[in-house]
């Protein structure tokens, strides 16, 4: 279990983190998403100590970071894949984190195959590229057996494969009962693989739950109806106060009312459906809209012309 | 602390520019000594202060090479990022930059001695199958300049090792490592005996005061002893690293 509370951090002027607090829960992968710029990989950082926040705690099962004693058995994090030294070997760099930590020399042979890098363990990582850093990212995360994961962006620079490898990786580990925190800007991988969501915006908390409520709250909902007689239902429809978009031929999208009415107005009428059903926007339109005022960066230009 | 000596050892002998400048700590001085012990063996008036004199003052070298050795190593963490997963790994960060420094300063003192014994026993025995006479009791200065050296050396490391935790960047921390002895210090030092009056001032500049380590020859110049100037120094170096490593445990990693 994380618990952050009341975490705050300033770069000069500009508030990057903002009283934010929220709790991750084992058991469950748990997406942290946010606009670029809104404070998560700052959140990050001041949950594992690196950067020094101005308030504010984290605590991974009720302790905080400093005070672990081996933290790689606790908490096994990767906030950047880029984090190697160019001229070290992926074998080298994990014997020095091993050590740090007391792991067994044995462990990094393990987690390296695990991750499929022992064919190329003994090569400068100057020649890795960003999917094979990030696959010795997570191999970083796994030396110790923590119980406590944290990844930001772990999904950079992979291909499909091995997008679904981390996936399938990260479901594995929760299910296992471990507490899982992923940043991603891949919203329908995030949708594939969390269960529960942090969402911020400009450092503050916008809100905190789980993938199907966040969306059933944030996305849109309307009923589709394909019927060889769609205009016939229009006006009845129009006259109930639905919003009806037409669109495609003998396919209507009706807001304002549900699959019921819709259905027994059409049976009132004697009308054939071919399709009627409840539709819900995905989570990326439920992110879009949640976080729409706290954009940091928002673009005007290219795609309006 | 065990773990974390293992850990920064694993790091500083990965690292391949590491080695590169080592050979060249190590090479410089033995090559430039043994060829001079070797060519000048046979003049008439080549003896044991020659030879210890060529050994301590190219071993500078040495001790300069070292002090890059050790800024890098804490500055490539910055540069490349990996003092974070150092310090998610060890939140404690005075712990990893004591283990680092120590690692360090053991490395390169060890690099210096080996340079002096393998300078001194091979270079006087070169000299000496030359026709030379060397006898260490006939200078009672060089055991003290050879000892210096590797006093120095670990001065010097700590002193790169201090500069790199304050600037946390490998050109800056180099740049003032070469600079400051070599150019700035004679500056200061001249414009301060203009000012004060007081042409024995520079000895008092931290990195000269450091040179008197070395120095086979009596000084005879009325500044401190090999020993106060060595502390002298030492002090100084140590304020860096304090500096450095207040700083780097306060500021974001």
């Amino acid at each position: 279990m994380i618990s952050v509370g009341d975490l705050t951090k300033r770069f000069g002027s500009k508030l990057a983190v903002d009283h934010l607090g929220f709790e991750v829960r084992p058991g469950v992968v748990t997406g942290f998403l946010g606009p670029n710029g809104s404070g998560k990989s700052t959140t990050m950082r001041c949950m594992l100590g690196l950067d020094r926040p101005e308030a504010g705690v984290a605590l991974f099962d009720g302790t905080p970071y400093h005070d672990l004693k081996r933290p790689l058995h606790e908490v096994g994090a990767l906030l950047d894949a880029g984090y190697v030294h160019p001229g070290r070997s992926a074998r080298n760099h994990l014997r020095w984190l091993a050590a740090s930590n007391g792991i067994a020399r044995s462990r990094v042979d393990e987690v390296l195959e695990m991750v499929g890098l022992t064919s190329v363990a003994g090569s400068r990582l100057r020649s890795y590229s960003l999917g094979m850093r990030q696959r010795l990212g997570l191999a970083g995360v796994l030396l110790g057996d923590p119980h406590t994961i944290i990844l930001d962006e772990p999904a950079n620079g992979l291909d499909p494969e091995g997008i679904r490898w981390i996936r399938d990786v990260l479901t594995h580990l929760a299910r296992q009962g471990r507490t899982v925190l992923v940043s991603s800007h891949q919203l329908s991988e995030m949708a594939l693989m969390a269960e529960d969501l942090v969402v911020i915006g400009q450092g503050r908390l916008i809100e905190q739950s789980t993938v199907d409520s966040f969306v059933d709250r944030y996305a849109d909902h309307w009923v589709r109806v394909q019927s060889p007689t769609a205009e016939t239902l229009v006006g009845s429809l129009t006259a109930a106060g639905a919003l009806v978009t037409n669109v495609a031929a003998n396919t209507l999208d009706i807001r304002g009312l549900d699959c019921v009415a819709v259905g027994e107005m059409a049976a009132r009428q004697q009308l054939v459906l071919h399709e009627l059903s409840a539709q819900t926007g995905s989570l990326e339109d439920a992110f879009l809209k949640a976080t729409a005022a706290a954009q940091e960066y928002i673009s005007t230009g290219l795609a309006a012309q | 602390m065990i773990n974390l000596l293992r850990s920064e050892w694993i790091k500083l002998r990965t690292v391949t520019m590491n080695w590169v400048l080592a050979i060249i700590a190590v090479a410089f001085p033995l090559l430039v000594t043994l060829l001079t012990a070797f060519f000048s063996g046979d003049d008439a008036g080549f003896n044991t202060r020659d030879l210890a004199s060529v050994l301590t003052g190219t071993t500078v070298v040495t001790a300069l090479l070292c002090g890059v050795i050790a800024a890098a190593s804490i500055t490539s963490e910055f540069g490349f990022g990996t003092i974070r997963p150092t310090f998610a790994a060890t939140p404690q960060r005075i712990e990893v930059i004591i283990a680092k420094g120590v690692v360090v300063v053991a490395a390169t003192t060890l690099l210096a001695t080996a340079v002096m014994l393998i300078g001194w026993l091979a270079g006087s025995n070169i000299a000496g199958s030359r026709g030379a006479t060397i006898d260490l009791a006939d200078v009672p200065t060089a055991i003290p300049a050879m000892v210096g050296v590797v006093v120095l050396t670990a001065l010097m490391s700590l002193a790169g090792y201090g500069f790199g935790l304050i600037t946390r960047s490998t050109p800056i921390a180099v740049s003032i490592l070469i600079v400051w002895p070599l150019i700035a210090e004679g500056l200061v030092g001249a414009l301060l005996s203009v000012v004060t009056g007081n042409d024995n001032i520079g000895v008092w500049m931290p990195f000269q005061a450091g040179i008197r380590l070395v120095l086979v020859e009596s000084f005879g110049d009325g500044g401190p002893s090999r020993v106060v100037s060595g502390g002298y120094f030492g002090a100084v170096v140590l304020a860096l690293v304090a500096l450095g490593s207040w700083a780097v445990d306060r500021r974001d990693a």
